[in-house]
């Protein structure tokens, strides 16, 4: 590896609300990315986030007028979807290796666009999806790498969330809260799709049911409910986002033809289920299940108090790519795995039934 | 006005409204203005300004403006939301034919720790220097004053910064005192130190003085109560005044430090010093909230003619009338 690819990437970050308190650590601390510039429509909001980084970075409120000037050679696309289309093509025009945030556009034809528009450009284009480096993902994906479940039959992902109590469901503003054909339920629907897509191994599914609607009422959400059933071959999935129940939870079980295991993303514990402890075996078996519940809760509180939260892949993530693009190698998420949520996500988008 | 619709805000919309002012209220559409009905001259606005609305046409009409509004609760990106960019935007709104901006700050802009122990703090006390180390809601109340500034200065409009104590009256009680609760216990911190309170009404109305009231182009004013109680007398009138609190515990001040310190090494040590620490064991926010100082209201009495109305035992009635009454 020469020298020069070892060398920061100078980047810059477009949006500067809430995801970019995450993204803006890896961009300032890591030694892989130089910042040079942090753009938002507000100049507060990114004033705002250069002084909570305390980082001297130019700022600005024009898009165009930034990548003009400080020509980066990766911009992190931190807005609001509906503004991603515009500026990831304007990003790969000023010769931008990009990031962008979930979900990247609002439907699959989208989506393959810009991945044309990437590849034309001979440029990266990365869809974050953090939550595949996060320490439970990283562990069941290890349990079904080395054949412990046996064949993965199901799938289940179930996110509950009160999303409508922020800037989604809040009455105060107008217009809908996302910009999305799956309006809510699409915003965190990525994830869910690429969870199950990695665990499963399916990229497509044969058929699609169930419902996707609003319950609340609440139409600045347009939608905020997700129940729905994949067949694809032999493997089933079961996906859904709720925002009408407590706790929230971010639960995943997968079962396999040998063994099960389910966690949770955002109170991680790891129950892995194979042979049930019978006869002579039982009480070990049940002390056993009581060790690991209680380590879980020890886990959990240390990774509270250390800050190690639902965000915490990442920065594991960011490496990734920024690496495959300093060493001109593959980058994690490749194009047909984005494609492949892409599609899947419009098959249970086109659910939807508005309130 | 902005933030009409909130326990402070809507104090300064009726007072102002009484003093004989014409008041453009501003408030979010879930909250709407259930007094303006009954006090002439409230004229509700609703909007909401981290949006473009008609708010701006209103906007246009006003002769002086008192901004209220701010998140004074929720995430980072709730409060950066409700405040920073509530703030920008109305800003960029502003009639450059401004008579007076009268922006309501906090107490919490302020570093605590630069007074004397049992010193006074008033507005020469220096602001807050490391922001980073205190809560969300401080930064972004520092943002919010200096954006104001800043642009007051550059449109030469007058600028009158409120900084007010912490206000309590009929629905906020600051939990009188308590800083815990424990089964039938109430913790009280740092016990003798004195509570840097304020009645919403007599805030209000010094709020209202500083629209008319003779000042340089940019000054500061403390709103703060002339003999405010300490935490564990404020938690004994409530006590006798019947409200529903615990057998009182007091923690001394020395204690809270060293019990922040434990948890600041412990962080240092086990966490690289990123521990999320909880408000009760965070250093900074320990001296913050409760370190023993003088609160000081000389500048709101000189300048505004202002001086206080309602003593603490007459708020602690008024505060627990209903439940008196019940």
């Amino acid at each position: 590896m020469s020298q020069g690819a070892l060398r920061p990437l100078r980047a810059a970050v477009i949006g500067c609300g809430a995801i970019a308190y995450e993204h803006l650590p890896f961009i300032v601390g890591s030694g892989a990315a130089l910042p040079v510039a942090l753009c938002d429509r507000s100049h507060a909001m990114a004033a705002a986030a250069a002084a909570h980084f305390e980082i001297d970075v130019a700022l600005y409120t024009d898009a165009q007028s930034m990548l003009a000037a400080e020509r980066p050679e990766l911009v992190h696309i931190l807005s609001p979807p509906q503004t991603h289309d515009s500026l990831v093509r304007l990003a790969l025009a000023a010769g931008s290796h990009v990031v962008c945030e979930k979900p990247m556009t609002g439907s699959a034809a989208e989506t393959e666009e810009l991945l044309a528009a990437a590849q034309v450009a001979g440029r990266v284009l990365v869809e974050s999806r953090n939550l595949l480096f996060n320490d439970p993902v990283l562990k069941l994906l290890g349990l079904i790498g080395s054949g412990r479940l046996g064949e993965v039959r199901e799938c289940e992902i179930l996110l509950t969330l009160d999303f409508l109590g922020g800037p989604m469901g809040d009455r105060n503003l107008a217009g809908p809260g996302v910009v999305l054909p799956g309006g809510a339920v699409q915003d965190f629907l990525p994830h869910l799709v690429y969870l199950l897509q990695a665990l499963t191994g399916v990229g497509s599914a044969d058929t699609v049911v169930g419902e996707y609607s609003n319950r609340s009422g609440n139409l600045r959400a347009q939608f905020d409910f997700c129940d729905v059933l994949l067949r694809c071959g032999k493997v089933r999935g079961r996906l859904r986002v709720a925002t009408d129940v407590e706790p929230s939870a971010f639960r995943v079980i997968v079962r396999g033809s040998d063994a099960s295991v389910e966690t949770d993303l955002y109170n991680p514990f790891l129950r892995f289920e194979g042979a049930p402890s019978v006869g002579k075996r039982y009480p070990l078996g049940q002390m056993l299940a009581g060790f690991s519940l209680a380590g879980a809760g020890l886990t959990n509180l240390r990774n509270k108090i250390g800050r190690h939260g639902t965000m915490h892949g990442l920065p594991r993530m960011l490496a990734a790519v920024y690496a495959a693009i300093r060493e001109d190698r593959v980058p994690p998420i490749t194009p047909a795995e984005m494609l492949a949520t892409a599609r899947l996500t419009d098959q249970i988008v086109a659910l939807g039934k508005p309130a | 006005m902005t933030g009409a619709g909130g326990f402070l805000g809507s104090a300064i919309a009726k007072a102002a409204a009484n003093e004989g002012h014409e008041v453009l209220s501003m408030h979010r559409p879930t909250s709407p203005l259930s007094y303006a009905d009954d006090i002439a001259g409230i004229i509700p606005v609703p909007g909401d300004l981290r949006q473009d609305g008609d708010w701006r046409d209103h906007l246009a009409r006003a002769e002086s403006v008192i901004h209220c509004a701010a998140a004074a609760s929720g995430d980072l990106a709730t409060q950066l939301g409700g405040t920073v960019l509530a703030t920008e935007n109305l800003l960029t709104a502003l009639p450059d034919t401004l008579a007076r901006f009268v922006h309501i700050s906090s107490f919490s802009v302020y570093d605590f720790g630069a007074p004397p122990l049992m010193g006074p703090l008033d507005e020469r006390t220096p602001l807050e220097r490391r922001p980073l180390r205190r809560d969300t809601y401080t930064q972004t109340k520092l943002m919010q004053e200096e954006m104001v500034r800043a642009h007051c200065r550059a449109k030469v409009i007058p600028l009158v910064v409120i900084r007010p104590g912490a206000i309590y009256g009929p629905g906020k009680d600051w939990d009188f005192g308590r800083a815990l609760r424990v089964g039938p216990f109430d913790l009280i911190f740092a016990p003798l130190s004195r509570m840097r309170l304020i009645h919403v009404d007599d805030c209000a109305r010094a709020i209202v003085a500083a629209l008319s009231a003779p000042f340089d182009d940019e000054s500061i004013v403390n709103i703060v109560g002339s003999n405010p109680p300490t935490h564990w007398g404020f938690h004994r009138r409530g006590r006798q005044g019947g409200a529903p609190l615990g057998w009182p515990v007091p923690v001394p001040y020395a204690l809270l430090r060293l019990l922040g310190g434990a948890a600041w090494l412990t962080s240092k040590t086990f966490f690289n010093g990123r521990a999320q620490l909880p408000e009760l064991l965070d250093p900074p926010r320990i001296q913050a909230r409760w370190r023993p100082l003088r609160y000081a209201n000389t500048r709101a009495r000189s300048s505004l003619g202002w001086d206080e109305g309602i003593s603490v035992a007459n708020a602690v009635t008024e505060m627990l009338l209903p439940r008196s009454g019940t």
